[in-house]
């Protein structure tokens, strides 16, 4: 440290004539050559998109620049996408999910339920160590569906797993769990990145510093973390699938301004980053051997209206709403064409998706139901939403959109705990204040139970208990969700969930607006790195092909 | 003079402890749960009372208050909400480089514009005077995440001199440095101009003017001393305000700040690290306006406290 | 030393009363200022700043808030001379009529703070002790307080309205204010003049206002002109936590934060408003570097 900061005294010195002189002149130089730089970039991009030229890289040591800080590397205890994409580079669980979210096995090699979906076991991977030498084996999972299935721990994904009654260890590489209820959608959950799989010595040793100290099975090997600085992993020489790792290191720095971020990538000191601002994507891609990555998400945009309040209790002014927003635009001006209309209340890769048919965009339709509803002369309304740029700019569209059928919008930004204390401290729902909430969702078990019952749920979903912010209660939609819950049948699953999309998309509790882009860009030697459709980032694969 | 140093140190303590209980009561009257933020927002209502439990808020307030109080005096700041790390340890690994990044910042700022003011007050109404107002206004008026993104623009991908990130060598100062102390130049420009000007139609200098004192030790012997009280005051307050850590600079950068940590402990009302950094804010300032007040009687000999 | 001050007492003395005599004190400072050829023209921009924020909505040449999707982000052009923001608006258009709330915004915060950091100061600075003393922590302890935090609690207390982001704004401005005014007054008072009016048995309230407050106001000025710039940027800031204008209100402070998504790919989204606070900051300090020359006494011509 001391030797560090002599250096750099010298440094300054060095620049201070030079700077205190040219300080002024640097200023507008700036203002100049900045303005150059970016028109000669455009003009660049244009010609030389075709006939991209390859970068060149050095060593096998990958930077993967993103966009926040971790908050830990306890995937029991953590609730961020972002984590839990590099808790998966160091840690596995029984099984995953593929690049367009199908369960995939990972460290079991089959699994088996019972038709009532309350029996699940699991056949597990032989000869699997964990970094530490721990062999995997049965006792392994146990102890580690027993800490998460223990409401004592505090964990912040305790009720995921909470339906587990008990967890058998049938043979050493035999596995059986038992819930206390049906849940058919548990095998999704365990795919979630919530349930991967420490080190049992880990556990015994770190107790919930694992959160620090992270041990598990997966491709790299924990280094150090800088929470403010970033995290580094290196290739397990061990790693169970011969041939993998590709890569000698991985670093993740945040780096939270985006312009700051593509810089990185244009100067290499980044190899891969995510994401990419929308309306950055065509101006990267195909420039200083950049390529931008841009794939369907399961992320859905929607405006949820609440249902008990004047005037959106009445269904023909929530389809109106729905007549009166173009989507197209939307994607257009507000996605910048990263995105798809959004055609059912769940994204089209999340299981047991069916789709709708779109509210389609005429105004003359929306002005007649608004009519027959009795608001002719339209009405003014709040729409609530998040106070970062993107939350703020689809505001302002929404706002631009229904003033088309004089129904005045006031756009309220709200910071995010302000935010979350208008919505959840509500105890009576008739009490809400909420009318328009501008959100979106990421049913992160990638199944349509956890991209429909905690937001329409009906009265079990109400805030505060989740999410239903439109206070949307329809029998016929809780009863279609239940029996979804009750088999493990795939078929049966598949019925009940494409009755409650029918039901809820014709009741319109939402004005139903888009699903987002997964955006990354990289430099065109990766390959074998991508994100999945829960915006997670994968780099099990990742490899430099020159 | 010793006496008023030891007293203004005494004082420290009451007001420090005065101003914890002010923090603690308006961090927990704002709206905004802390159990609610920190679980998520795909959180049941039941994992929002485990986390609670978890994060000893279902306490009482005055047993929350007393286990923080009792804490301070141990020296512990307590245990971030969010990451669950120690606070000190949070706010450890980014005091430095705040510190270092705000040191070396002011140097340069306060010896430009200290040269910037002095030439303008001297010429006054002369294209140096004009062009100093012009550069001054331009560092005020130039939003830091614009000047920021430019600087990484020019001089990290065009012409590759500095990174545009990060902390790793001398070279990562560069670019925030600059960006930083763009502004507080212009406050210490500006305000050496004005205080320089005043001083120079005091009698006394016209006296050593029309003594045969040469220009040169009249303005910087006798007329900049007595003009650096407000210039003092200012850069004081300005060091105070970058200590504070900048979310542009820190976030353009890639910078390990205070700044956004405290506005990322905002967003999920991280109590004790809220407190923990309004606690230090307030206690860099009190010392900082202790040694402003310090300077002042060095700098003009005539003011006295009692 | 001390035969110096006491002449430079005599020398003010006779000379204000020697003004008094031949012209009012206005027509006094219209002369000086006038004189000054570049503070003079500055006066008129501000005048014309002040018109345009009268008049700005109905001469603005398109609808400020009328989107026209088919022509987003496109750069200055004869129909659009500052070009188009994300939603196709004009933002030539929306400039001038964002004077109006900018510069009342602006203007009015830092005024509040003004006032409030000017007494303070004095009242810190003159009496000194305790008074001083408890003046200046509670500044030390508002410089402290995080914005963000405010500004929540503001929202959470009287709620989002325009005149209360004045008054946040305006409460980050008193302690800077008040701590400068009483390094002016301290040394203000330590000339030996201001303790020969004290000993002839002068009111403090008066000693105050005639002798300290003139010794202050170049400060003052000083400092007032630089902030109002920043007063802009930081209520646009605070509009972005849900407190003051909203969309689609054309405030430059929000205009020019929003076009940072589009820096490389747009940069006619913040340019424009940047100039529009860069004219203003700078008309504001060209004039407030006349005004100061214009009130002090001690410059005659």
């Amino acid at each position: 440290m001391h030797i560090f900061i002599k250096q750099e005294s010298k440094g300054e010195l060095g620049m201070k004539k030079a700077l205190s002189v040219l300080s002024l002149l640097a200023l507008s130089m700036v203002l100049i050559l900045a303005g150059c730089s970016s028109a000669s970039n455009d003009s660049d991009g244009k010609d030389s998109a075709k006939e991209t030229e390859k970068a060149k890289k050095e060593g096998k040591d990958i930077v993967i620049a993103v966009q926040d800080n971790f908050t830990g590397m306890d995937p029991h205890d953590t609730n961020d996408t972002l984590s839990g994409s590099v808790q998966k580079t160091m840690l596995e669980g029984l099984v995953g999910f593929d690049k367009n979210m199908n369960v995939i096995p990972v460290l079991a090699e089959e699994y088996l339920a019972n038709d009532d979906a309350t029996e699940f076991t699991f056949k597990l991977r032989q000869n699997v160590t964990f970094h530490d030498g721990t062999p995997f084996n049965a006792e392994a999972v146990k102890v580690n569906f027993d800490r998460l299935a223990d409401p004592e721990s505090g964990l912040k994904r305790h009720s995921l797993y909470s339906l587990i009654e008990k967890t058998e260890v049938i043979d050493e590489y035999e596995v059986k769990f038992t819930l206390s209820e049906p849940f058919g959608a548990m095998i999704n959950t365990f795919a979630h990145p919530a349930g991967l799989i420490h080190s049992p010595k880990a556990l015994e040793e770190f107790g919930n510093d694992v959160a620090r100290n992270p041990v598990g099975t997966g491709p790299f090997k924990f280094v150090e973390w800088k929470p403010s600085e970033g995290l580094e992993i290196v290739k397990n020489e061990d790693y169970w699938l011969e041939g993998f790792p590709k890569v000698d290191k991985i670093t993740f720095k945040p780096v939270a301004e985006n312009g700051s971020r593509i810089a990185m990538l244009q100067t290499g000191e980044a190899d891969f980053i995510y994401p990419v601002p929308t309306e950055q994507v065509e101006n990267i891609n195909g420039k200083n051997g950049i390529e931008v990555e841009s794939n369907p998400s399961i992320i859905v945009r929607y405006m949820a209206m609440n249902t008990l309040k004047k005037p959106y209790d009445d269904v023909r002014v929530r389809q109106a709403l729905n007549h009166a927003i173009n989507k197209e635009a939307f994607i257009k001006v507000v996605m910048n064409n990263q995105g798809n209309v959004l055609d059912s209340v769940i994204a089209p890769d999340v299981q047991f998706y069916a789709k709708q048919d779109a509210y389609a965009f005429d105004l003359e339709k929306a002005k007649s139901l608004l009519k027959e509803a009795g608001y002719e002369n339209g009405f003014k309304t709040k729409l609530w939403g998040g106070n970062n740029s993107s939350a703020i700019k689809a505001m302002e569209f929404l706002q631009q959109q229904l003033a088309q059928i004089n129904v005045e919008v006031e756009v309220v930004p709200m910071e995010a705990g302000t935010l979350s204390d208008r919505i959840w401290s509500v105890q009576n729902a008739e009490d809400a204040e909420i009318e328009l909430y501008y959100a979106g969702w990421s049913p992160s078990t990638g199944d349509a139970d956890w991209g429909m019952r905690p937001l329409l749920g009906g009265t079990e979903a109400y805030p505060p208990f989740s999410y239903n912010v439109a206070y949307y209660d329809n029998p016929k939609v809780d009863e279609s969700i239940l029996a979804a819950l009750q088999t493990a049948d795939l078929e049966k699953r598949g019925q009940a969930y494409e009755e409650a999309q029918n039901i809820i998309w014709e009741d319109a509790p939402w004005a139903f607006l888009s699903t987002d882009n997964t955006l990354a860009g990289k430099k065109n030697y990766l390959q074998g790195v991508y994100l999945l459709p829960d915006g997670s980032l994968s780099v099990s694969e990742i490899e430099i092909v020159e | 003079m010793l006496r008023f140093l030891v007293k203004r140190l005494l004082e420290i303590i009451p007001i420090l402890l005065l101003v914890s209980i002010l923090i603690f009561l308006f961090v927990h009257m704002i709206p905004g749960d802390p159990a609610r933020l920190v679980a998520g927002e795909d959180a049941t209502l039941e994992d929002v009372e485990l986390v609670r439990k978890e994060l000893g808020l279902d306490k009482p307030m005055h047993e929350q208050y007393i286990t923080y109080m009792t804490n301070l005096f141990q020296g512990d700041l307590g245990t971030s909400l969010k990451t669950k790390r120690p606070v000190t340890e949070e706010i450890g690994e980014r005091f430095m480089p705040t510190f270092w990044l705000t040191v070396w910042s002011m140097v340069w700022a306060v010896v430009v514009g200290l040269i910037i003011g002095v030439v303008s007050a001297t010429k006054r109404n002369k294209w140096q005077d004009y062009l100093g107002m012009f550069g001054a206004v331009s560092g005020l008026s130039l939003p830091s995440f614009w000047l920021g993104l430019m600087l990484i623009q020019l001089f990290a991908v065009t012409l590759g001199w500095f990174p545009t990130g990060g902390m790793e060598s001398w070279k990562s100062y560069i670019l925030p440095s600059f960006t930083l102390g763009t502004g507080v130049a212009a406050v210490v420009a500006r305000f050496t101009r004005s205080s320089l000007m005043d001083v120079l139609k005091e009698d006394y200098i016209r006296t050593g003017r029309s003594k045969g004192l040469n220009e040169h030790s009249v303005i910087w012997g006798h007329g900049l001393r007595n003009a650096m009280i407000p210039v003092v005051t200012m850069t004081g307050l300005q060091f105070g305000f970058l200590l504070g850590g900048s979310v542009v600079i820190e976030t353009v950068f890639s910078w390990p700040g205070l700044g956004k940590l405290l506005i990322d402990s905002v967003a999920y009302r991280d109590y004790p690290v809220i407190q923990a950094e309004m606690l230090i804010f307030a206690l860099e300032f009190i010392l900082i306006n202790l040694i402003v007040d310090l300077l002042y009687g060095v700098l003009n000999p005539q003011i006295r406290y009692e | 030393m001390v035969e110096i001050k006491l002449s430079k007492k005599e020398a003010y003395m006779q000379m204000t009363s020697e003004q008094m005599k031949t012209r009012t004190p206005f027509s006094e400072f219209w002369r000086k200022f006038k004189k000054q050829k570049l503070a003079f023209i500055s006066f008129f921009l501000v005048l014309f700043l002040m018109i345009l924020a009268v008049v700005g909505p109905f001469i603005a040449p398109y609808d400020i808030a009328e989107p026209d999707y088919e022509n987003v982000l496109s750069g200055p052009s004869a129909k659009h001379w500052a070009g188009t923001d994300a939603y196709g608006r004009d933002i030539f258009s929306r400039i001038i009529a964002g004077t109006q709330i900018s510069l009342f915004v602006g203007l009015s915060s830092v005024l509040l703070g003004a006032v409030g950091g000017t007494v303070l100061g004095l009242l810190a600075g003159y009496y000194g002790k305790w008074i001083d003393r408890i003046i200046m922590r509670i500044c030390d302890v508002l410089l402290a307080f995080p914005g963000i935090l405010l500004a929540i609690g503001i929202i959470a207390i009287l709620g989002p309205g325009l005149g209360n982001v004045i008054v946040a704004v305006a409460i980050f401005s008193i302690p800077v204010f008040a701590r400068i005014v009483r390094s002016s007054t301290l040394a203000v008072k330590s000339t030996l003049y201001v303790e020969a009016t004290k000993s002839i048995g002068a009111q403090p309230r008066r000693i105050i206002w005639k002798h300290i407050f003139p010794g202050t106001i170049s400060s003052i000025i000083v400092y007032f002109t630089m902030r109002i710039g920043s007063a802009i940027l930081t209520a646009a800031s605070l509009s972005f936590l849900g407190l003051g204008a909203q969309p689609p209100s054309p405030e430059w402070g929000a205009m020019l934060s929003g076009g940072r998504d589009y820096l490389n790919i747009a940069p006619h989204v913040t340019l424009f408003p940047g100039l529009a606070i860069f004219f203003t900051v700078l008309v504001f300090n060209l004039l407030g570097d006349g005004l100061r020359d214009a009130l002090d006494p001690k410059i005659k011509d």
